[in-house]
C-alpha cells in the first residue's frame, strides 16, 4: 500500500505542492494511452545516426568475423579462395549480407519507433516495436541531468541525455544519441520548466534559453595526477611492490616479478581510468543547479539542480594532508549507491581533488545558507579541527579508550540548515547534510559502548556513497541529538514547499491544501491529541481502540 | 549488566504481542538446531571410526560451542522480544529494539514512501503479522514484527493516513 497519492494521468497538470518525490515517478504505461491534449511538444526522434553509433561493436563484430579470415589469407600470401571454396562463396556471401541487413534493419526499427516528447510538465519516450514501452517522467521530479559524450559519438558530434528521477536503479530517460546542440536544447527546455520558469504566452514556441552559467573552479591536470599518485591505491601499490620484493630477496624467488605484471596491468588501467574520467574536471553554477564537466576521451556534462544534494562527504586521505587536497562526494537520489561499474563513482564525486577554498566554495553552491554567522570557522573546524573548536560536540574523555586517536575529533555541529559529522584523526572525514533531507534515523548502542556510556547515532539517506553516522558519542548527547533533529528535520521539512526551485522563491500558491484537523480520543500511547486527517472509516479506529 | 535504555525519555511503548515468541522460537529451530546436527556430524563419524581426522576433543568441541551458543540465543530470546516497541507520535514513529546491541529509531511520517504488511506461515497461524516501512533511503530499516494482524492493518491505514498529511518530497 503506497502512502504517497496516485500519479496523475498524462496530461493533467503536475500537482506543484505534493512532492511524492521517490516514490514512482516513472510509469511506464501501457501501450495504448489517449493521446495527450496539451501538444506543447511535438514528438521528436533522436538522431538518424545513434543506432550504427550504439550498436558499432555489433557491426564491427560482424566485419571482424568474416573479414578475418579473408586479411589472413592476404597476409600470409596465399590465394584467398581455395579452390573448393569458390563454390560456396555466394552462400557465404548472402549469409553475412543477412545477417547484416537484420542487424541493420533492426537498428533502424528501434530507432524509428523510439520517440521521445517534453510536454506538459512530463518528458516521455516511446521504445520498442514489439514489446512497446511508453515511460513518462514527471519533469518536476528531475534529480539530476546528464549529457555523456562517448568517444565514437563525441567524433559525429553526438550527445547522450540522461534524466535521473529519484529511482537510483537505471536512468528514467536515456535518449542516445542527440546532436550536442539539441541534447544542450533539450536540457535547458527540462530545466527551465522543471525550475517552473513561466513561458512567454505570447510566444510558446520559443525554445526556452540556456540558464547562463559562471565558473567556480577546475582541477588541473597536474593537480589530478599528483592526488592520483598519492592516492590510497597507491599507497598499497608501493606496499605490495616492497612485501614481493622482500619476499623475492628472501626466497630468492625470481617468480614474483611474474606475478606482479598482470596486477601492473590492472592497475595501469584503473589510474588510466580515473585520469580519464577526472580529467579537465570544471565546476560551475546556474541558476539550474551545479554544472560539472569532466572527461579526458568521452567526456560527461552533469546538472544537478539546487537541493538535490542528500548527503556531502569532505575526505582526505592521510597522504593528501602534504598539500591540503581533498575530495568532495555526494549523495544523489537518481545516481544510486556506487555499484560495481565506475561510472557511477564518477558520478556522484563533486569534486575529484581539490584545495580548502575549492573545498569552500563547493560548500557555498551545496549549501547556499550555511546556517551559521561563521561559516568559515566552522567547517574548517570540520575538516581540520580537534577537540570543541567551531562548536563540535566529540566524543566524551571517558570514552577515549574507544578511540584512543578519534576521540578528540569523532564529533558533530549542527547549524540551523544542516547537520555536521566530522571523523577520523588520520582518514579525516566531514559529512553535511541538510535538515530536510534526512530521511529516518537511528541510535544504536552495543554492550562495549554501553559500558563507556556512548551512543552512535545513524542518519539515513539515498543510496549513494555517503552514509552518515556519528560514532561514539555521548549517551546524552546523542539523545538530545537525536530528538533536536527530529524536530529540526521537521520544521525544515515544512519550509520547504515546492519541488520547483524557482516557484519556491517567490510566494507561489503551491502550499498544500490545508488540512482539516479532526480530534481523536487519545490514545493509549499517551501522544497528545493529533491532529487526524480524514481517517478512512470508523472501524479502524475501534480496532485501534481494541489492540492499542 | 544493567542494561539501561538509550531511546528518549517520556516515552510509552507498545510492545508486540507475546505470541511472536513462538515466531522465533520456530526461526531459532531452523537455524539453530541443523547447524548443531549438521556440526555433530563429523563427531558421529569419528565415533563410528570412518572419519580418522578430527580428534574427538574437537569433534565434540565444536558442535558444543554451537550448542551452548544456541541455548544462549534460546534464553534470550523471550527477553529480546519483550524489548522491541514501538510509539505513534505526532509526526514520526518511533521503533525500538535490541538489549543488548539497542536500536531506536525514527521515521517520519512524511518520509514514508510505502509501508508492507507482511505474514509468514508461522504468523498466519498466530494471527500475527510484521509491518514493514519503507523511506528513500535503503538504510531504513524499519521493522516491526509479531503485530497482531488487526493492530497491523489499523496502524497501516494510520500510518498512511498520517504520511499522506505530511508528505514531504526527497
Amino acid at each position: 500500500m503506497t502512502v504517497d497519492g496516485p500519479v496523475p494521468e498524462p496530461g493533467t497538470a503536475p500537482l506543484p505542492g505534493k512532492p511524492d518525490a521517490g516514490s514512482a515517478p516513472v510509469v511506464p504505461a501501457p501501450a495504448k494511452l489517449p493521446a495527450p491534449e496539451t501538444h506543447d511538444g511535438e514528438w521528436l526522434r533522436v538522431h538518424p545516426a545513434s543506432p550504427f553509433v550504439r550498436g558499432w561493436v555489433a557491426l564491427a563484430a560482424i566485419g571482424f568475423f568474416f573479414g578475418r579470415d579473408f586479411f589472413e589469407r592476404m597476409l600470409q600470401g596465399r590465394p584467398i579462395l581455395e579452390d573448393g571454396f569458390a563454390g560456396r562463396i555466394p552462400w557465404l556471401l548472402a549469409g553475412g549480407g543477412t545477417v547484416l541487413l537484420v542487424a541493420v534493419l533492426g537498428f533502424i526499427l528501434t530507432w524509428y519507433f523510439t520517440r521521445y516528447q517534453v510536454a506538459g510538465g512530463y518528458v516521455r519516450v516511446n521504445t520498442g516495436f514489439i514489446f512497446r514501452q511508453q515511460r513518462q517522467a514527471r519533469l518536476d521530479r528531475v534529480q539530476a541531468i546528464d549529457i555523456v559524450q562517448p568517444l565514437l559519438a563525441r567524433i559525429f558530434g553526438l550527445a547522450e541525455l540522461k534524466f535521473e528521477v529519484a529511482d537510483a536503479g537505471e536512468s528514467a530517460v536515456r535518449l542516445a544519441y542527440l546532436r550536442m546542440d539539441d541534447a544542450r536544447q533539450l536540457r535547458a527546455t527540462i530545466l527551465a520548466r522543471a525550475a517552473g520558469v513561466v513561458r512567454d504566452p505570447e510566444r510558446p514556441e520559443e525554445a526556452a534559453p540556456e540558464a547562463p552559467e559562471f565558473p567556480v573552479l577546475s582541477v588541473p591536470p597536474s593537480r589530478l595526477v599528483g592526488s592520483l599518485l598519492l592516492s590510497e591505491q597507491s599507497f598499497f601499490v608501493v606496499l605490495g611492490g616492497i612485501a614481493s620484493a622482500i619476499l623475492s630477496a628472501v626466497t630468492e624467488n625470481r617468480g614474483f616479478y611474474f606475478y606482479l605484471i598482470p596486477a601492473a596491468l590492472g592497475l595501469a588501467a584503473s589510474y588510466w581510468g580515473s585520469f580519464n574520467k577526472g580529467y579537465n574536471f570544471t565546476a560551475a553554477i546556474s541558476p539550474d543547479g551545479i554544472r560539472l564537466r569532466y572527461g579526458l576521451l568521452d567526456t560527461q556534462a552533469q546538472t544537478l539542480p539546487p537541493g538535490r544534494i542528500q548527503a556531502l562527504r569532505v575526505a582526505q586521505p592521510p597522504l593528501w594532508r602534504i598539500f591540503g587536497w581533498y575530495r568532495i562526494q555526494v549523495n544523489v537520489a537518481g545516481y544510486g549507491a556506487a555499484g560495481s561499474n565506475g561510472e557511477t563513482a564518477s558520478r556522484t564525486t563533486l569534486l575529484p581533488v581539490g584545495k580548502l577554498s575549492d573545498v569552500m566554495s563547493m560548500l557555498s553552491l551545496v549549501l547556499p545558507d550555511p546556517g551559521t554567522a561563521e561559516p568559515g570557522r566552522v567547517f574548517t573546524a570540520g575538516l581540520a579541527g580537534l577537540d570543541s573548536d567551531g562548536g563540535f560536540v566529540t566524543t566524551p574523555r571517558r570514552a577515549r579508550l574507544l578511540a584512543p586517536l578519534g576521540w578528540r575529533r569523532n564529533g558533530y555541529t549542527a547549524t540551523s540548515t544542516a547537520l555536521l559529522i566530522r571523523s577520523g584523526r588520520w582518514w579525516r572525514q566531514l559529512v553535511v547534510l541538510p535538515h530536510q533531507r534526512t530521511q529516518s534515523m537511528a541510535l544504536h548502542q552495543g554492550p562495549l559502548a554501553r559500558r563507556f556510556g556512548v551512543a552512535d547515532l545513524v542518519l539515513h539517506t539515498t543510496a549513494g556513497p555517503v552514509s552518515p553516522r556519528l560514532i561514539q558519542a555521548g549517551v546524552d548527547e546523542a539523545r538530545t541529538l537525536f530528538d533536536e533533529q527530529a524536530a529540526r528535520a521537521r520544521l525544515a521539512r515544512k519550509r520547504q514547499t515546492s519541488e520547483q526551485w524557482l516557484a519556491q522563491v517567490a510566494p507561489a500558491p503551491v502550499v498544500p491544501a490545508p488540512v482539516v484537523p479532526v480530534p481523536v480520543a487519545g490514545h493509549e500511547t499517551g501522544a497528545s491529541t493529533v491532529a487526524e486527517p480524514e481517517m478512512p472509516a470508523g472501524p479502524q479506529q475501534q480496532e485501534g481502540q481494541q489492540h492499542g | 549488566m544493567h542494561t539501561e535504555a538509550i531511546d528518549p525519555p517520556g516515552i510509552s511503548w507498545q510492545r508486540v504481542s507475546p505470541k511472536y515468541v513462538t515466531v522465533r522460537l520456530v526461526q531459532w529451530a531452523l537455524g539453530n538446531l541443523i547447524t548443531v546436527l549438521v556440526l555433530c556430524l563429523p563427531l558421529v563419524l569419528v565415533l563410528l571410526g570412518w572419519w580418522r581426522w578430527p580428534p574427538l576433543w574437537l569433534a565434540i568441541l565444536v558442535p558444543a560451542a554451537a550448542l551452548v551458543l544456541a541455548v544462549w540465543r534460546l534464553v534470550l530470546i523471550p527477553r529480546q522480544v519483550r524489548a522491541i516497541g514501538y510509539a505513534e507520535r505526532d509526526d514520526d514513529l518511533l521503533i525500538r529494539g535490541g538489549i543488548f546491541f539497542q536500536r531506536t529509531m525514527v521515521v517520519p511520517y512524511g518520509r514514508m514512501q510505502y509501508v508492507d504488511i507482511g505474514v509468514g506461515p508461522v504468523e498466519r497461524g498466530l494471527g500475527l503479522c510484521t509491518l514493514k516501512l519503507h523511506t528513500a533511503s535503503p538504510g531504513t530499516n524499519a521493522l516491526i514484527p509479531g503485530l497482531p494482524a488487526a493492530e497491523g492493518a489499523r496502524l497501516r491505514e494510520q500510518l498512511s493516513a498520517r504520511g499522506e498529511a505530511r508528505l514531504a518530497g526527497l
